[in-house]
């Protein structure tokens, strides 16, 4: 593939990532006398970029195929020796893609958020967070290495943290905010070490050089780095066992659940395995691993989403189950790649509208999140209501909305496979259509359990028309995608595409997932909206009183990361003053004959760091004379 | 009778160290003969005037390459580099020594080091005004030893260097003016264990003399070049000197004395020996190894490969618990030795160039952190604690930025000096081919951000509450430390080019 | 005669000086210990020097005792200071700072 300067309008793609960065500063330097005006900057800035997006995409489509891949230089950065790092960017089809979905998906998020946030006193920092996240979020899809997009997945995770704990005085969301970063550094070290270890085998870790010579690296390496990445991928696409985090995210205000934890940021796992491809075509063991992860991802998310009742927690625990799909399709190799990022662009999409249908619903309950207390709302919140329902028939993957047709393709993709992969993806899809249906019956069927003082309402245009967009978009852009767009076609030449002949025609596949999804609809339909919802929460079997702690993910973190850590730093001090100290203490007597006084005495700091002192020159000395003997 | 032949020095190239020098004796003579009420403004301007006047000489000589003195004086390339950077550095810590306006009582001075702590005598001093003009003297004496230590090209003159550098050091840390009682045992320790570093280092230097005949670093180089065989006095002398050298710059299992003497010193001179002490001893721990003990590369390499590796791993794990800011910065410290011994094990001119950029890029940010330590306060003069901290952030959110710029460098996030200097220190390590040792101080560094970002955390994401400190309005002079620092942190983390290129052209020691 | 002796001497006046240092609590005799560590050196150096047949050697031995005599004089401010405050040499007593 050639790689071809920027020249034209194709120069202007710094300012993509420049206009929401310094919408950012403005809006973060400027205090309070912008809480006036920049709510709206912030959009204006959001907005051009999706316009200069656009254009992009015009341009870019009137380009051969195999000139597709643009990169801009803009700054060379650090110089040393044969190692360099620029702020260079690369514009292909992979990253037009995300490039059109944060741009758009953002400016609709940022339209709402003048209606949502219109009450809170801080809401220009508000916008400036969320220009800084779309910024960075651009940085790391247009970077044209592996270090700048470093630099933007670090900062992805600073934006969300900052909007996690954005609403500080709640005491959970600032400790979510803290679990949200914690856990991802776990992922993060996965990325930097990767990073660490292709910088050592390929001296480099632009894209192009890592790809190019990525077939002359031995199997073992391949594999440890495609392990690592995966490793990052999971921190920040919350797939298992570094899942527990995105649920807690949820205390931050509902459009950054929307454009964050489910439409952008969550899915920069599935771009960071994508544009690895090469790495994982020629590592099996990773790619396995990353199917593992996702099948069992893919069913945690499931169970968790059917058995909360926070309204938003379940749409997080779906998210998860979603990006296990994507997940389970790039782990499937040159067969999924392109279905992957074809069900992430639906389900950025149609995920959206839900989590925004969802802060509606919250808006007019007095930002009451509990299902249990909602219920025909279909009347009072028609708006609403109706683009809820079209996220609702995407997701479940009823014909012709468009998850339909990315899930689709990733099901039968997954038979390419083998029939495990396959048959665990149907079943996922039928417990797809069991959560969503409970969520919507609970939602807007059945009887009215509202609080006494709760008054619903339609919410304003402001937050209805980006509602209506992405409703519109959950509709018609799978097929907008799949026949107009032509988007294997289009991502081919990026990430790869190969189809494998699978046993059945492809109708027997669509058929039998059409009938799992139906069957896991009735089982939800009859059990919550023809059935009286108790306002108290039963208290369910093993598997759902499990689902509501999550599955005891934070247990499982807390074991595996939080506690080890602590432990080990404490007991390095503990060691410094007891063990250490006590040896020194013993020995320093032994040494001088004074035993009985001195194990009397209470320890004399000094000393002892005299005596690490000279037992440190002693081994190296001994190190040292014994080498030579 | 014979003729006298006169020594062969040029005055030219060691201009910067004989200004500093005069400036000391002359501070010495404004001590003994000046009346108490123009010492300070005197003292004050001799410092500041001598400290920009040798840096100002440096510039103009930054061309020169020579060896004089006998050969006891080698000006080359890293040798101007650090002692720009210690001049530098010595100079904004001078600002913080002295400010007046954030400590109601004054400086972070004693009035008098020699009156009891709590009695009459020390309140007596107060009530009548009284200042600790001292403290120039020995920071000039201090500064003196530094650039003598980084252009040492012998034994002997590194030795007399460094306790020049030391001595004056140890008395400024037992001068605090409030908690004395700490200043005072941080003092006693530094000082005990110091001198017990520097009897391992004058011993092991008496070794190498054995073995070469010489003290001088070419010719012991020579010695050991033309030596086959049994090496193993110069490995154990060689060894003993560094373990004098790595006790200066905190290295485990020589660190003990950091967190205890960070803590307890007056801030401004943690800032300063926290900065300046550690480019002193690297420059002259790179010299003495590249230019004496090449030779023996791989012995010292081996022990560097280990000190390094516990230094990373232990500072940053025992910084993890941390609640005092200081003394967790002490870890921290500990833990950056570590960082820059990996370039120092690399033992190539991009090795050099990178320690170089290291030291220079974190001495900044040291300075810059104590500086902004300094200026948060309660009733008891310095807050120190980390749950005094918390909300500061948005009780004054200019202060909190400053400090989470320090933070984020001090971890090496990209966009900050912070991220350069590890890159260029990894890529160095990299080159020569330690990639484990490598790995090693990327895990660490990870480790490292979970507390530097504490700071932060605590700052902006907590609620302010009844404890939380106050932010001291400082005068002119903390105001320009704080400003210079933040912003060379942050233009050496976004356009590092030209420095590198800079440093890159001075990475040669010379013979 | 071999000067390997007079290193095991000065060898074994240092580990007295390093013993010294790790067992006796008295600030001053911890001090004079250091001392001590100082001398074995110049022993070092003047025998070597005697042994090279060149001055060097010698002439850091005078450094050295002056420098030991600059140390005395640090040591000794630092050391009264503290016996002042806490009415005691010993060094194990200031242990504020800890951990």
């Amino acid at each position: 593939m050639t790689v071809m300067p920027a020249e034209g309008l194709f120069s202007l793609m710094w300012l993509l990532i420049a206009l929401p960065l310094a919408g950012a500063a403005i809006l973060l330097f400027t205090g309070r006398r912008s809480n006036a005006w920049g709510p709206y900057l912030g959009v204006l800035t959001v907005s051009a970029s999706a316009v200069i997006g656009v254009l992009l995409l015009i341009e870019m489509m009137g380009l051969p195929t195999e000139e597709r891949t643009i990169t801009q230089v803009a700054y060379q950065w650090v110089f040393i020796g044969n190692f360099s790092v620029d702020l260079a960017f690369q514009l292909d089809q992979l990253s037009m893609v995300f490039i059109l979905l944060i741009t758009i998906v953002g400016s609709l998020i940022h339209i709402y958020s003048l209606g949502y946030m219109a009450h809170d006193p801080d809401k220009r920092k508000f916008f400036g967070y969320l220009n800084l996240f779309v910024a960075a979020m651009l940085l790391l899809v247009m970077a044209n290495n592996y270090l700048l997009l470093y630099v933007g997945w670090e900062g992805v995770g600073v934006a969300s943290y900052l909007l996690i704990g954005f609403w500080q005085q709640k005491r959970s969301a600032a400790a979510a905010a803290k679990k949200a970063f914690i856990i991802n550094r776990v992922g993060d070290v996965g990325l930097s070490l990767a990073i660490m270890l292709m910088f050592v085998t390929f001296g480099s870790v632009t894209f192009s050089d890592v790809f190019g010579s990525a077939t002359q690296a031995s199997e073992g390496t391949l594999t440890a780095i495609g392990l690592l990445l995966l490793l990052a991928a999971a921190g920040k696409s919350a797939q298992f066992p570094l899942q527990a985090w995105l649920l807690d995210a949820m205390e931050g205000p509902t459009p950054v659940s929307a454009l964050i934890h489910a439409a952008t940021m969550v899915t920069a796992g599935v771009y960071l395995i994508a544009r690895s491809n090469v790495i994982y075509n020629n590592a099996e063991i990773a790619a396995m691993a990353v199917i593992i992860v996702a099948l069992i991802t893919i069913f945690m998310g499931a169970i968790i989403g059917s058995a909360k009742d926070d309204i938003k927690k379940a749409l997080a625990g779906s998210t998860m189950s979603q990006i296990g799909y994507m997940m389970l399709a790039v782990g499937l190799g040159p067969i999924g790649y392109v279905f992957a990022i074809f069900h992430l662009l639906t389900h950025g999409v149609f995920k959206a509208g839900l989590f925004l249908g969802a802060g509606s619903v919250m808006h007019g309950m007095n930002d009451n999140v509990n299902m249990r207390r909602y219920g025909a709302l279909r009347s009072v919140m028609v708006i609403t209501f109706i683009t809820f329902m079209a996220g609702y028939l995407a997701i479940i993957g009823i014909p012709p909305f468009s998850g339909f047709w990315s899930k689709d393709e990733i099901i039968h993709a997954a038979f390419e496979r083998g029939w495990f992969i396959g048959g665990a993806a149907v079943l996922a899809a039928g417990i797809t259509g069991f959560y969503m249906t409970r969520m919507v019956a609970m939602t807007f069927f059945g009887k009215k359990r509202w609080e006494t003082d709760a008054h619903p309402h339609e919410s304003p245009a402001v937050m209805t028309i980006p509602l209506i967009i992405l409703g519109l978009g959950s509709t018609f852009l799978g097929m907008a995608l799949l026949f107009w767009g032509d988007i294997e076609a289009w991502l081919e030449p990026v990430v790869g595409y190969e189809s494998e002949p699978t046993p059945l025609p492809t109708s027997a596949y669509i058929g039998i997932t059409l009938a799992f999804v139906i069957v896991g609809s009735i089982i939800g339909w009859i059990t919550y909206a023809r059935r009286e919802v108790p306002i108290e929460a039963p208290q369910g079997n093993w598997l759902t009183r499990a689902a509501r702690k999550d599955l005891y993910g934070d247990a499982v973190n807390h074991a595996l990361v939080v506690a080890p850590t602590n432990y080990a730093a404490r007991a390095l001090v503990w060691f410094d003053a007891r063990i250490v100290d006590g040896f020194v203490n013993g020995s320093a007597a032994i040494v001088g004959g004074l035993s009985g006084r001195m194990r009397r005495t209470q320890s004399g700091f000094i000393r002892s760091y005299a005596l690490s002192m000279v037992g440190g020159a002693v081994l190296v000395l001994l190190a040292l004379v014994l080498v030579r003997i | 009778m014979n003729t006298f032949t006169a020594p062969e020095i040029d005055y030219v190239a060691i201009a910067p160290i004989l200004i500093v020098a005069i400036a000391a004796l002359l501070s010495v003579l404004t001590e003994t003969f000046l009346p108490r009420s123009v010492r300070r403004p005197v003292q004050m301007i001799l410092t500041l005037i001598s400290l920009i006047g040798a840096l100002i000489v440096l510039v103009i000589n930054r061309d020169i390459r020579t060896i004089t003195g006998g050969g006891a004086v080698a000006i080359d390339g890293p040798a101007l580099v650090l002692m720009g950077t210690i001049l530098i550095l010595a100079l904004l810590s001078a600002f913080l020594v002295a400010e007046r306006s954030l400590d109601s009582l004054g400086d972070s001075f004693a009035p008098s080091a020699a009156a009891l702590p709590g009695s009459v005598d020390e309140r007596e001093f107060s009530a009548r005004g009284y200042f600790q003009t001292e403290i120039w003297t020995l920071f000039l004496f201090a500064v003196l030893g530094m650039l003598a230590f980084v252009v040492a090209n012998d034994l002997l003159f590194m030795f007399v260097a460094l306790e020049v550098m030391s001595l004056p050091l140890y008395l400024m840390v037992g001068m605090a003016r409030r908690r004395r009682l700490l200043s005072q045992e941080a003092a006693l320790k530094y000082f005990v264990l110091g001198a017990f570093s520097s009897a391992f280092f004058i011993f092991g230097a008496g070794l190498v003399y054995g073995f070469a005949g010489s003290i001088s670093l070419p010719e012991i180089n020579d010695a050991l070049a033309s030596t086959a065989g049994e090496t193993l006095l110069i490995v154990i002398g060689m060894a003993m000197l560094l373990v004098g050298l790595l006790f200066k710059v905190g290295a485990v299992p020589f660190h003990q004395w950091t967190p205890d003497v960070y803590q307890g010193a007056p801030t401004p001179i943690t800032a300063f020996m926290g900065a300046t002490v550690k480019v002193a001893a690297f420059g002259a721990m790179m010299r003495l190894l590249y230019v004496a003990f090449s030779g023996i590369q791989w012995d010292w390499e081996i022990i560097l490969w280990a000190v390094s590796i516990l230094s990373m791993i232990i500072g940053s794990l025992i910084a993890l618990t941390q609640s005092d800011v200081k003394r967790m910065l002490a870890y921290s410290a500990i833990a950056q030795s570590g960082f820059i011994l990996v370039g120092v094990v690399a033992a190539s001119p991009s090795g050099i160039s990178a320690v170089m950029f290291y030291l220079i890029a974190y001495g900044l940010v040291t300075v810059g952190t104590l500086a902004v330590i300094s200026m948060v306060r309660d009733s008891t003069g310095e807050a120190t604690h980390l749950s005094k901290w918390a909300g500061l952030g948005k009780k004054s959110p200019v202060l909190g930025a400053v400090m989470a710029v320090f933070m984020l460098s001090l971890a090496g996030i990209p966009l900050t000096s912070g991220f350069v200097i590890k890159f260029s220190v990894f890529a160095a390590g990299i080159a020569e081919g330690d990639t484990w040792l490598v790995i090693a101080a990327v895990v660490a560094s990870i480790i490292a951000a979970f507390f530097y970002v504490r700071v932060i955390v605590v700052m902006f994401f907590s609620a302010p509450n009844e404890n939380t400190a106050s932010v001291a309005v400082p005068s002119i002079f903390t105001t320009i430390t704080v400003a210079a620092t933040v912003t060379a942190t942050l233009v050496l983390g976004i356009i590092p080019q030209p420095m590198i290129d800079l440093l890159t052209n001075a990475g040669i020691f010379i013979r | 005669m071999d000067p390997i002796y007079y290193i095991y001497l000065a060898t074994l006046l240092f580990s007295i000086g390093a013993i010294g240092v790790l067992v006796r609590r008295n600030a001053i005799i911890v001090f004079m210990s250091v001392e001590l560590m100082l001398n074995a050196a110049n022993l070092v150096f003047v025998a070597f020097a005697r042994m090279n047949g060149n001055l060097d050697g010698q002439t850091v031995a005078f450094f050295v005792m002056v420098v030991a005599a600059a140390e005395v004089v640090v040591g000794l401010a630092i050391i009264v200071q503290v016996f002042r405050t806490r009415a005691s040499a010993s060094i194990d007593e200031p242990n504020l700072l800890k951990y």
